[in-house]
């Protein structure tokens, strides 16, 4: 080596603004956790549930309403079929379960770079499904339509902790409810290159979403491969009705994943404690699962399981609280021992605003899913007033918290990098580690940073307007959206896309019915 | 960028930069923190017949102004800060005894100190090393201050200013103590107070009788810099004799 000094330019100014003004977060396609999950029952408690949900598939049952091929494949499978009551054999279900179901599954999306790993040791983080309304804090609350939905779909896009661009983001019901799944399905497609969700309305509008990922992935393609993940939810107590085994036979014919979720607000839907709810859950969730099984051996399904309490003053549902983290807690146990993924969880609350209330109950249930081990987190970010409404500035709260959530699960570096001793050895006592060479080479990384938070002091604060979270937040989904730029797309499916929209939509008259 | 292509662009010779472009990269320079460049740059710039306070101004506060707005926005960390800080200091330690001969002012002196029963210094340290980023000669007293280490500092340095941190809400009253001794021997106006620390606001800057209170490290260059400059307009336009 020569004595020469080798000057490298480091750029200044300019070449680091460029950088951190662009504000990349290092993002990953779904969090693989190096952190175990947390359990509550042990082996003991666990097989009490397990025997207790065999009694009811056998003793009690479940009706698969208006669907006679179900009860057909049921009573081919060896179960007892009692007009449309099927009462099950033990340890029928969990075998068809076992014996096919993948314990884990990629979900394609159509930039593969964000493809998803459904289950095991991943986590996979989705909007929140299903809000009428919407809400931001220059609106106040009102009914969404498709500019909201596609305004979601792109701050998922954006969102560099939200590996999924989801489904009904909201309902836009500014369309008509026989065709509106198209300008849905589309809006997926074509603002975020994200996986997504299908149609589950109807099974001929979840055809038409299969027929539309045909067009976008390739009719070959989608049949080795699953594209679509879709929210299929019984009627809890112990009820799928045809609406909803329609669009799961659709989905599992053609090799497509389901999220088989019992939702359950304990108290009307499942008794009050959360022993005979997660044993009732269970039983739910193993019927409709070996169900995918009897439909297509190997169809991807996820366990799915939305569990609230409710006020019994009022009867309306309550979310944050400790009785249904404990559901979910015992859920994913029994999840992991069927072998199948997991999906709860969810920024979960009842309040009608991004206030403290929304917060804390959304914290509570994010970190709760986060340990309990849930794969699939339908209903991360934007979920306000029990799911009645999508709310903006909770969207980039809970997203946010999302980053937190991928933070934490990355565990502990043991490496020598994550000891340091050298860095402690380096400053010695008294002094500090502001400057030292570990603390320069770790320093942009080593802390996960909150876009919406702020932790100025409170002159600062008071400077920059005195903004609360909520008005912080308002002007980055504002901010996100302004600068949005669609992924590309190749035009000659673009088209076909919408011919195929077009020629469907002729097909028949528009109805809200 | 790759480290390679870094590699690949560089081997920059500074002195077959023409002035202006030198001082550009100079400013660069010290915004990535490279302390043995800006006291090469300073070198070159010296045996071009630059003088120091030219030198200073545009080469080194100049660039060092850039990092502390950076700082402030966001855009720049607290280490990259201390690295920016000292590189700056490596070019003032050329040009000091070069300014002194000049007889030209300083951009200004200061003695900074934790309270006694104090022993919290990070946030002092952090003001000590944004002070001398900004070309200022700081004299750091550390912790755990009585009265008599301030004075004897006092009297020794001259400094424009005198800086008081505190963590506790038991040791930040001391101030008042400290600010107190210097009304009493007559010496109060012959200085700048400035305090500082998470505890305290602007109202009990003003109670224990301070010019000012200082929320963060990057304030603290603004009103240093500020009270410095109205402090000297304010001498200049006294009658000459006072300075007999």
């Amino acid at each position: 080596m020569s004595e020469r000094v080798q000057r490298r330019k480091g750029g200044g100014r300019e070449a680091r603004r460029a950088v951190r003004l662009e504000a990349k977060v290092p993002t990953v396609p779904y969090i693989t956790r190096n952190v175990p999950c947390y359990e509550v029952l042990g082996e003991e408690g666990l097989a009490v549930i397990e025997a207790q949900a065999e009694t009811i598939l056998q003793e009690i049952g479940v009706e698969f309403r208006s669907d006679a091929e179900a009860l057909q494949l049921w009573k081919e499978a060896g179960a007892d079929v009692d007009g449309e009551r099927i009462r099950f054999p033990k340890g029928l279900c969990k075998q068809l379960i076992q014996a096919s179901a993948p314990r884990e599954y990629t979900q394609h999306a159509r930039n593969p770079e964000r493809n998803v790993q459904i289950g095991g040791k991943h986590m996979v983080l989705v909007p929140a499904y299903g809000p009428p309304f919407v809400r931001n804090l220059d609106d106040g609350r009102r009914y969404a339509n498709i500019e909201d939905f596609r305004n979601f779909i792109k701050l998922a896009y954006m969102s560099p902790y939200l590996h999924h661009s989801g489904g009904t983001v909201c309902e836009p019901v500014d369309l008509p409810v026989n065709k509106r799944h198209f300008d849905m399905v589309y809006a997926h497609m074509r603002y975020s290159d994200k996986p997504f969700m299908g149609s589950v309305t109807a099974p001929e509008r979840a055809q038409d979403s299969v027929d539309m990922a045909k067009i976008l992935f390739g009719e070959e393609f989608i049949q080795q491969n699953t594209v679509i993940t879709s929210l299929i939810n019984a009627n809890s107590p112990l009820v799928w009705d045809a609406t909803m085994l329609g669009a799961l036979k659709v989905y599992a014919r053609n090799n497509q994943a389901c999220v088989i979720s019992p939702f359950c607000i304990a108290g009307a839907m499942s008794p009050v404690t959360v022993a005979a709810t997660c044993a009732q859950l269970y039983a739910e969730a193993l019927s409709g699962m070996a169900f995918a099984q009897l439909v297509k051996p190997g169809a991807p399904v996820i366990f799915g399981t939305f569990s609230s309490s409710m006020s019994m003053q009022s009867g309306a549902p309550t979310f944050g609280t400790p009785e249904p983290q404990l559901v979910l807690y015992v859920i994913g146990a029994l999840a992991r021992r069927l072998g199948v993924p997991f999906r709860s969880g969810g920024g979960l609350c009842g309040s009608k605003i991004p206030d403290a209330q929304a917060a804390y109950e959304a914290s509570n249930t994010l970190q709760h899913a986060m340990l309990a081990g849930v794969n699939f987190m339908l209903h991360t970010a934007g979920w306000l007033e029990g799911g009645l409404a999508m709310g903006y500035e909770k969207f980039i709260m809970d997203a946010d918290q999302a980053g937190m959530i991928h933070a934490f699960l990355k565990g502990i570096d043991l490496s020598e990098n994550g000891l340091a001793l050298d860095a402690i050895r380096e400053v010695g006592p008294g002094s500090h580690f502001l400057g030292c060479d570990h603390t320069l080479a770790n320093f942009e990384t080593a802390f996960f940073r909150s876009t919406v938070a702020d932790n100025n002091s409170f002159e600062q604060w008071e400077a920059d307007g005195s903004l609360d979270h909520a008005q912080r937040a308002n002007k980055l989904w504002k901010q996100m959206l302004q600068s949005y730029e669609p992924p590309p797309i190749d035009p000659g499916v673009d088209e076909a896309l919408q011919e195929f929209i077009t020629r469907r939509k002729a097909e028949f008259p528009d109805s809200n019915v | 960028m790759s480290n390679e292509e870094l590699h690949e662009e560089e081997e920059l010779d500074l002195a077959s930069l023409p002035d202006d472009e030198l001082v550009q990269q100079m400013h660069d320079d010290l915004y990535d923190g490279l302390k043995e460049e800006i006291e090469e740059g300073t070198h070159i710039l010296l045996d071009r017949g630059w003088g120091p306070v030219k030198l200073m101004n545009e080469a080194l506060v100049a660039g060092m102004t850039i990092v502390g707005i950076d700082f402030r926005d966001g855009i720049l960390f607290v280490p990259e800060v201390l690295l920016a800080a000292n590189a700056m200091k490596g070019g003032m330690a050329i040009l000091r005894p070069l300014l002194a001969a000049t007889g030209a002012p300083p951009v200004g002196t200061a003695v900074i100190g934790t309270v006694k029963g104090d022993i919290h210094d990070i946030g002092k340290n952090l003001v000590t090393m944004m002070w001398e980023g900004a070309g200022m000669e700081v004299y750091d007293l550390g912790i755990n201050n009585p009265v008599e280490n301030y004075l004897e500092a006092l009297e020794k340095h001259k400094p424009d200013i005198i800086g008081m941190s505190a963590l506790l809400t038991t040791t930040m009253p001391y101030m008042k103590v400290v600010v107190e001794e210097l009304v009493k021997r007559g010496i109060r106006d012959d200085y700048i107070v400035l305090v500082g620390g998470a505890p305290l606001n602007e109202e009990f800057g003003k109670a224990v009788g301070a010019d000012a209170y200082c929320r963060d490290a990057a304030v603290a260059v603004e009103t240093a810099k500020e009270l410095i400059a109205a402090r000297r307009a304010a001498l200049a336009e006294q009658p000459i004799a006072v300075a007999a």
